[in-house]
C-alpha cells in the first residue's frame, strides 16, 4: 500500500470562497477519503427570526441569510407565511417575483462558472466572465434597489413594481449580453486545456444522486431532472413564462459548467417572457391576520432546492422557522464526488459544487 | 404536506416502509418544541408526485434517544448531526461537534433549555 496523506484545505484557503474545512486523505496523489466541515458560520438566524423579530420583519431577516441567492430566502419565507396567513398574492407580483430570482440565477451561475474556470487555472475566463457577469448585478439594482440583499419579497407581494423604461432596459441589455454568453459557452465546452481540468473530474453519478439526495445542477448535471419549478408549481407559475428543465449525463465538473451555462439561456427566455408579458394587478395582498398552522414551500435556489418549515401560533411571532439550504442537502454527494480523483482537482470539484456556507450555516 | 405519526420504536420500520431511493427525496430533519415535548419531523418529497411532501413525525421527551435512520437514508447524517447541535437531541451513533464547535453552546435554538 503507498503511503498515505492528509492535506487539509481551509477553512481560510486561496481556493475557497467561502470557510469550509477539508482533510482529504491522498495516496499516489489520488483522494481515497474525505472529510468535510462546513459550519464556520452558523448566526443563529433561525433563532433571531423567532424570537426577535415579528413574523412580518422576517422577510428582510432571511434576506440576509445569503448575499447571492437573497430573493431565494425572501420568497420562500414570503410563500410559507402567505400559507400561514392563508392568501394568495397578486398575480403581478408572481411574475416580479420570478424576474428577480432568475435574475439572481444569471448572476450566481455566473459566479460559480468563473470560479470553476479561475480554480481550474484559467485566470482569462475567470476575469472575462466576472466581466461579463456585471450587467446581472446592473439590473438587479435597477429592479431592486440593491446589487445584493434585495429586499424584494415581502409578505403578501413584492416591495417595489417594474418600471416601464427598467423592464426596456432589461430586455436591451439582454440582448447585448447573448453574444457574451455564446463567446463563453464556446470556451467552456470547446477549450481544450479547460476539457483536461473539467472532464471525467468530481463525477457523481445518477444513482449516487438518488442514494445522497443530492439537488440542484450538481444532481442534474447527473441526468436527474430534480427542478422545484419543474415540479410544483402551485405558487409561481413557470412553466407559463417558459421553463424547462435542463440536464446533462456525465456528472462531471463538465456537465456542471454546461448545465449552468445552458440554464442561462432559459433565465433568459423566462425574464423576457415576463417582461413582455407582465400582468396587470396590485403589488401586494394586504391581511390583518397572524399566521397560524404549519406550512411547508420549496423553491428552486441558484444552487438547487430551498426548503422552509414555518410553524405559526397566532402571534406576531413565529413559533418556529426551520431553513434548510441546497448546499446542506449537498454535503453528502460533495464528500463522494472527491473520491478516486487527482487532488489537484479538488479546487475545481469545489468551485463546481458552488458551496454557499452563508446559506448552509444560518 | 401530509404527516404520518410514528414512534421512535417503529420509526425504521415505517420510513424504511416508506422510503424508496429512487422515488423519495430526503430532505431535512426538523425538531419544533411543544411544551415539555419536542416534535422530531422527517421530510420527504415524491419523484413521482410533485408537490407533495410526507412528513414522518415522533413526539418525544427530550432526554429520549431518537433511532438514526442512516442505514436506510444514506445522506441522513447530515441532519441528524444538525438537530444534535442546534437543539441538543440525542441521536443514535451521531456525536456533537458537526455544526457547531463541540465547546459551543449546546442547543442554541432550544427555547425551553
Amino acid at each position: 500500500m503507498a503511503k498515505q496523506y492528509e492535506i487539509p484545505i481551509g477553512a481560510q484557503h486561496i481556493s475557497l470562497l467561502e470557510p469550509l474545512h477539508f482533510k482529504f486523505t491522498t495516496e499516489n496523489e489520488k483522494i481515497v477519503n474525505t472529510e468535510a466541515n462546513v459550519f464556520y458560520v452558523h448566526r443563529g438566524i433561525e433563532q433571531a427570526c423567532v424570537t426577535k423579530f415579528k413574523f412580518r420583519q422576517v422577510s428582510f431577516v432571511v434576506g440576509r441569510v445569503c448575499g447571492l441567492c437573497s430573493i431565494s430566502h425572501s420568497t420562500a419565507y414570503s410563500q410559507v407565511a402567505e400559507k400561514l396567513l392563508k392568501i394568495d398574492i397578486p398575480i403581478r407580483a408572481k411574475y416580479l417575483r420570478m424576474l428577480v430570482i432568475e435574475l439572481d440565477r444569471i448572476h450566481s451561475h455566473l459566479l460559480c462558472l468563473s470560479h470553476v474556470a479561475e480554480n481550474s487555472g484559467f485566470e482569462a475566463l475567470f476575469m472575462k466572465t466576472m466581466q461579463y457577469r456585471e450587467f446581472s448585478m446592473e439590473l438587479l439594482e435597477a429592479v431592486c434597489g440593491n446589487r445584493i440583499q434585495y429586499d424584494f419579497a415581502i409578505v403578501g407581494g413584492v416591495s417595489r413594481d417594474l418600471k416601464p423604461e427598467v423592464g426596456q432596459t432589461i430586455l436591451k441589455r439582454l440582448k447585448t449580453f447573448m453574444p457574451q454568453l455564446e463567446e463563453i459557452v464556446d470556451i467552456f465546452k470547446t477549450n481544450w486545456t479547460l476539457s483536461l481540468k473539467n472532464k471525467g473530474a468530481g463525477i457523481i453519478n445518477k444513482e449516487m444522486v438518488y442514494r445522497l439526495n443530492a439537488v440542484g445542477p450538481f444532481a442534474r448535471a447527473a441526468g436527474v431532472p430534480i427542478d422545484v419549478r419543474n415540479e410544483t408549481e402551485d405558487l409561481l407559475p413557470w412553466k407559463e413564462v417558459g421553463f424547462e428543465v435542463v440536464t446533462e449525463t456525465s456528472g462531471d465538473v463538465y456537465a456542471r459548467n454546461l448545465v449552468r451555462l445552458k440554464e442561462l439561456y432559459v433565465s433568459i427566455r423566462i425574464i423576457e417572457n415576463i417582461i413582455n408579458g407582465l400582468p396587470e394587478s396590485a403589488l401586494i395582498t394586504e391581511t390583518k391576520a397572524f399566521p397560524e398552522g404549519e406550512a411547508t414551500v420549496r423553491l428552486e435556489a441558484p444552487r438547487g432546492e430551498l426548503f422552509y418549515y414555518a410553524k405559526g401560533n397566532k402571534t406576531q411571532v413565529l413559533e418556529r422557522l426551520k431553513i434548510k439550504a441546497p448546499t446542506f442537502s449537498n454535503v453528502a454527494a460533495m464528500r463522494a464526488a472527491f473520491e478516486g480523483n487527482e487532488y489537484a482537482s479538488a479546487p475545481a470539484i469545489i468551485a463546481s459544487y458552488d458551496p454557499c456556507l452563508s446559506c448552509t450555516a444560518r | 404536506m401530509k404527516k404520518i405519526e410514528t414512534t421512535l420504536e417503529n420509526l425504521k420500520k415505517d420510513i424504511g416502509a416508506f422510503y424508496k431511493e429512487d422515488l423519495h427525496h430526503f430532505m431535512v430533519m426538523n425538531a419544533v418544541e411543544t411544551g415539555d415535548k419536542m416534535e422530531i419531523q422527517w421530510f420527504f418529497s415524491d419523484y413521482a408526485h410533485p408537490c407533495e411532501t410526507t412528513c414522518f413525525f415522533a413526539m418525544i421527551t427530550p432526554d429520549e434517544e431518537v433511532p438514526s435512520i442512516k442505514d436506510i437514508v444514506l445522506s441522513s447524517w447530515v441532519a441528524e448531526a444538525e438537530l444534535v447541535d442546534l437543539m441538543n437531541i440525542k441521536i443514535e451513533n451521531t456525536q456533537k461537534g458537526f455544526v457547531l464547535e463541540p465547546d459551543f453552546e449546546t442547543g442554541p435554538l432550544r427555547k425551553n433549555k
